[in-house]
């Protein structure tokens, strides 16, 4: 695609390395002045291949190499891929374990979430609230340690369960932990919510009305902020969150109106750290007994698994919006396929109805208002450029012919 | 309205929230900081202590170990190497993503975890 | 005279190097407190030296497309107008070194030298980000001038009016009573408008944080100074380590000129000794204010509302003081 000229205009590029990008995507940028006129961008700066790597490893590898994926959702891929695992062979996680795993998804909800508020801060050039809300952050990293054993990848699921229990004397650390966010929300939001510089930077920046956020397929957090009701942990209700009755935030539900704005996303993301508490919180306070994994050896859960044939889908609503894996099993070792679908890749596309008519002084807060996560959207790379390139409608009609061919097959 | 900025004013006066491992600002060269540590000469901050079930690196009990070979099997990326002389594995650090699938797997709890977690070294050994 | 005059061209070099390191020093200590104020550590004090020497040490690369020997030149030319300035402003609570070859009028226009030659450099290095900063840093500089015009001509005036014969823009003149003395209550509340108009526009002058806009790393990678390596950057670096100085030596002289020797009773080498130190702290203060705090305290302004805050608010406030340092004037010859 190339961009529309204009007399006197000129093009910026923002990446594939840029202060503002902390993963690789290449922001083409037609500019008149200040203002943005044109946006495209080029994504596959990171391909690494680890969707091929799958299909040499048992789904007990695949696991790790999943969590691998990114760096600050890390299980997400996991829960999304035992899950696709477990709707093949028809297996169920035994309650306790759903709990465990809900109480990990929101940890890292609310890491996640403040390691981007204090990106967007940065973005804006207010460093000092960057160090604040990652001062902040901290608590909830080392809880995540004390459960699991380290601060990042938490290596907390398996397939049918979870590997770590959370026994009854590590209950206080976590309430502790869900305290300390409580008594910091009211902070956070006066910081991001009234201070008047930054205010003035992202009211009314970046709109994404409702309906572009419906025809560009926006996921998560981004979706939510521009009045869309989707979540997938109410819309499924997945391992525990039927019983926590989870609503999706919609700003309306803080400011009574919505704008759609960069605000509005900085809103829906400090709320929903502050829901995740709650959810935490009575998570732990409700937890069932029993056991944690459906089938506790590793070598038995690999021989269990071995000839399983079918294709599941494994759905997860992560911090940046809905990871969906696709799996194949074909009675072998490894599986078949794996297609990972990350909530960056839907809410990539909102970036050209959010930049146009911007400034570029915008175009950092507004790139990473959707928390993009490159590393794992990139999941193709074109080696050679002449590959055809298929636009949606195409795609679609190459679709119908499919199905077509079907049914046709079906007839017979 | 300007609660961030009576915060960082309050901060002004207290203690960096930053542990301060090892030292506080780079030394000029560190063989002489490790000289003067190991003389008793400077004092090494301790870094934030790690918890109980922390997944460090591995400890292998190579007279446990029977040569199963199912460490080798779920390892996602082939830290563990088995060798057909020794019927032992070697592992290789390196490469370990201390996920501990192969701690669980064990069936005579030869492979554990410890609390060592610095393990960036110049050499590949 | 003549006598007089090599002294004078003597004294530049030390002044110089006296100055460069008063900047750079402020510069650490400007970090290490922005630090704390983050709950971080920060450099040691002697960071600053230290980039110098590194930048020093690194090769100059010039960019294809840039127009080398303009691109190579504007480094120079920033830094020997910050040296220039340092001899036109009061130091220490001394007269400036060149004094009665120039006065507060010919430091207002100086001022823009070293960001001007930031500018052409900018545009030099044919780098799209930098041609946006110095859009930018052009802008910023036109909005901030006003408010600074008015502030100094607000001055000229009340010392014109009260001291008639003085040559009104001069340092000794305005530095001889300081101007608080001068005025009644609607006066003051003027003169404090001014100052604070004053401090405010000394951090745009400084490019810090909110007016920043123009360097941006987050936005343009750094804008004017993108393109810009090893010896040139060391070079502006040092420039603007200078421009602290003569910013803090400018708003003390014009409103905080007070001595502290007189109170404490103090004469002859201690009592100098003790007016450089108050001068020391004085800058301080000064540079805490305008440059630190409200670096860390604030995010980056938009230009456009770079342009607003000047040219609207800090422009009607400074008209404000000056309507009522005009009033004072009036009232008093009445």
């Amino acid at each position: 695609m190339t961009l529309e000229k204009k007399e006197n205009s000129y093009s910026i590029c923002v990446g594939p390395v840029h202060p503002a990008l902390k993963e690789p995507v290449k922001l083409n940028m037609e500019i008149d002045g200040e203002k943005v006129i044109g946006v495209d961008f080029e994504l596959s700066q990171v391909h690494r291949g680890i969707e091929w790597a799958a299909t040499r490893r048992n789904p007990l590898q695949v696991l790790f190499l999943a969590e691998r994926i990114c760096g600050i959702c890390n299980m997400c891929h996991m829960l999304s891929f035992s899950r696709a695992i477990e709707t093949i062979g028809d297996i169920h996680a035994p309650p306790r374990a759903e709990y465990i795993r809900v109480i990990g998804a929101e940890l890292e909800r609310i890491h996640s979430h403040i390691l981007w508020a204090g990106v967007a801060a940065h973005e804006l050039g207010f460093d000092s609230l960057m160090h604040y809300t990652w001062k902040l952050r901290e608590n909830v990293l080392d809880t995540i340690e004390y459960i699991t054993g380290n601060r990042i990848t938490k290596g907390l699921i398996t397939i049918g369960g979870v590997r770590h229990d959370i026994p009854e004397k590590k209950i206080p650390r976590i309430l502790e932990s869900v305290n300390f966010y409580y008594s910091h929300f009211d902070k956070m939001a006066k910081v991001f919510l009234n201070d008047p510089v930054i205010k003035s930077r992202t009211r009314d920046v970046g709109i994404l009305s409702r309906r572009d956020a419906l025809t560009t397929c926006a996921v998560g957090p981004t979706a939510r902020a521009s009045g869309v009701k989707k979540d997938v942990r109410k819309d499924e209700a997945y391992a525990a969150y039927q019983d926590f009755d989870v609503e999706p935030i919609l700003p309306d539900a803080y400011t009574g109106e919505i704008h759609g704005d960069v605000y509005d996303r900085v809103l829906v993301r400090l709320l929903e750290v502050k829901q995740s508490a709650e959810i935490i919180e009575k998570a732990v306070k409700s937890m069932p007994k029993g056991p944690i994994a459906w089938e506790e050896k590793p070598a038995v859960i690999l021989a269990k698994l071995k000839p399983l044939v079918g294709e599941g889908i494994g759905r997860h609503e992560a911090p940046r919006g809905e990871v969906i894996h696709y799996v194949k099993l074909v009675g072998e070792e490894s599986p078949y396929s794996w297609k990972v679908r990350a909530p960056t890749y839907n809410n990539m596309m909102p970036w050209v109805p959010m930049l146009m008519g911007e400034q570029i002084a915008d175009i950092p807060i507004i790139a990473a208002s959707i928390d993009p996560c490159m590393s794992c959207t990139n999941r193709a790379v074109s080696a050679d450029k002449t590959t055809t390139m298929y636009t949606m409608d195409q795609l679609r009609r190459l679709s119908f012919l499919k199905t077509r061919e079907l049914k046709r097959g079906l007839g017979k | 309205m300007f609660t961030m900025q009576k915060e960082l004013f309050r901060q002004l006066f207290k203690r960096a929230f930053t542990n301060q491992f090892p030292v506080k600002h780079a030394p000029k060269s560190v063989a002489k900081l490790l000289e003067d540590v190991g003389k008793g000469k400077k004092k090494i901050n301790p870094p934030v202590p790690v918890p109980d079930d922390f997944r460090g690196k591995l400890a292998y009990d190579k007279d446990k170990c029977i040569g199963c070979q199912m460490c080798t099997r779920v390892c996602p990326s082939k830290a563990l190497v088995f060798d057909t002389k020794t019927r032992k594995v070697k592992y290789y650090l390196s490469r370990c993503t201390f996920c501990g699938e192969c701690v669980s797997i064990c069936p005579v709890k030869c492979l554990s975890f410890t609390k060592e977690f610095l393990l960036a070294d110049y050499r590949k050994d | 005279m003549i006598d007089l005059l090599v002294a004078r061209i003597l004294m530049i070099v030390p002044v110089t190097v006296l100055g460069i390191f008063i900047g750079l020093l402020y510069k650490g200590i400007d970090r290490r407190l922005a630090a704390r104020m983050q709950a971080r550590i920060g450099p040691p004090l002697v960071q600053p030296f230290r980039d110098v020497k590194k930048l020093m040490l690194k090769e100059n690369i010039v960019p294809r497309d840039a127009v080398a020997w303009v691109f190579n030149l504007m480094p120079f030319v920033a830094l020997a107008s910050s040296i220039v300035l340092l001899m036109y402003v009061p130091l220490f609570g001394y007269p400036p070194l060149l004094e009665g070859h120039g006065d507060l009028m010919l430091v207002l226009y100086m001022l823009m030298f070293p960001s001007l030659a930031l500018v052409i450099g900018g545009f030099a290095s044919s780098s799209p980000y930098a041609t946006v900063g110095a859009q930018r840093e052009m802008i910023t500089m036109v909005s901030y001038e006003f408010p600074l015009a008015i502030t100094i001509v607000a001055l000229a005036w009340l010392v014109s009016a009260t001291a008639p014969g003085a040559a009104a823009f001069s340092f000794s003149a305005i530095t001889a009573i300081p101007v608080w003395h001068l005025v009644g209550v609607l006066g003051s509340i003027g003169l404090a408008l001014l100052f604070a108009v004053i401090i405010f526009v000394t951090t745009g002058e400084m490019g810090e944080v909110p007016f920043d806009s123009a360097e941006a790393e987050t936005e343009i990678a750094g804008g004017l100074l993108s393109e810009y390596s090893g010896r040139n950057l060391a070079l502006f670096y040092l420039a603007s380590a200078i421009k602290i100085l003569v910013l803090g030596s400018v708003v003390i002289a014009l409103f905080i000129p007070f001595g502290i020797s007189g109170y404490a009773g103090l004469s002859g080498i201690a009592g100098e000794a003790a007016d450089i130190g108050f001068f020391l702290v004085k800058l301080f203060i000064v540079m805490f204010i305008s440059s630190t705090f409200i670096r860390v305290a604030a995010a980056r302004f938009r230009i456009t509302q770079v342009v607003k805050i000047y040219w609207g608010y800090t422009t009607m406030i400074a008209l404000l003081g000056l309507v009522l340092i005009g009033l004072d004037i009036f009232m008093g010859v009445i």
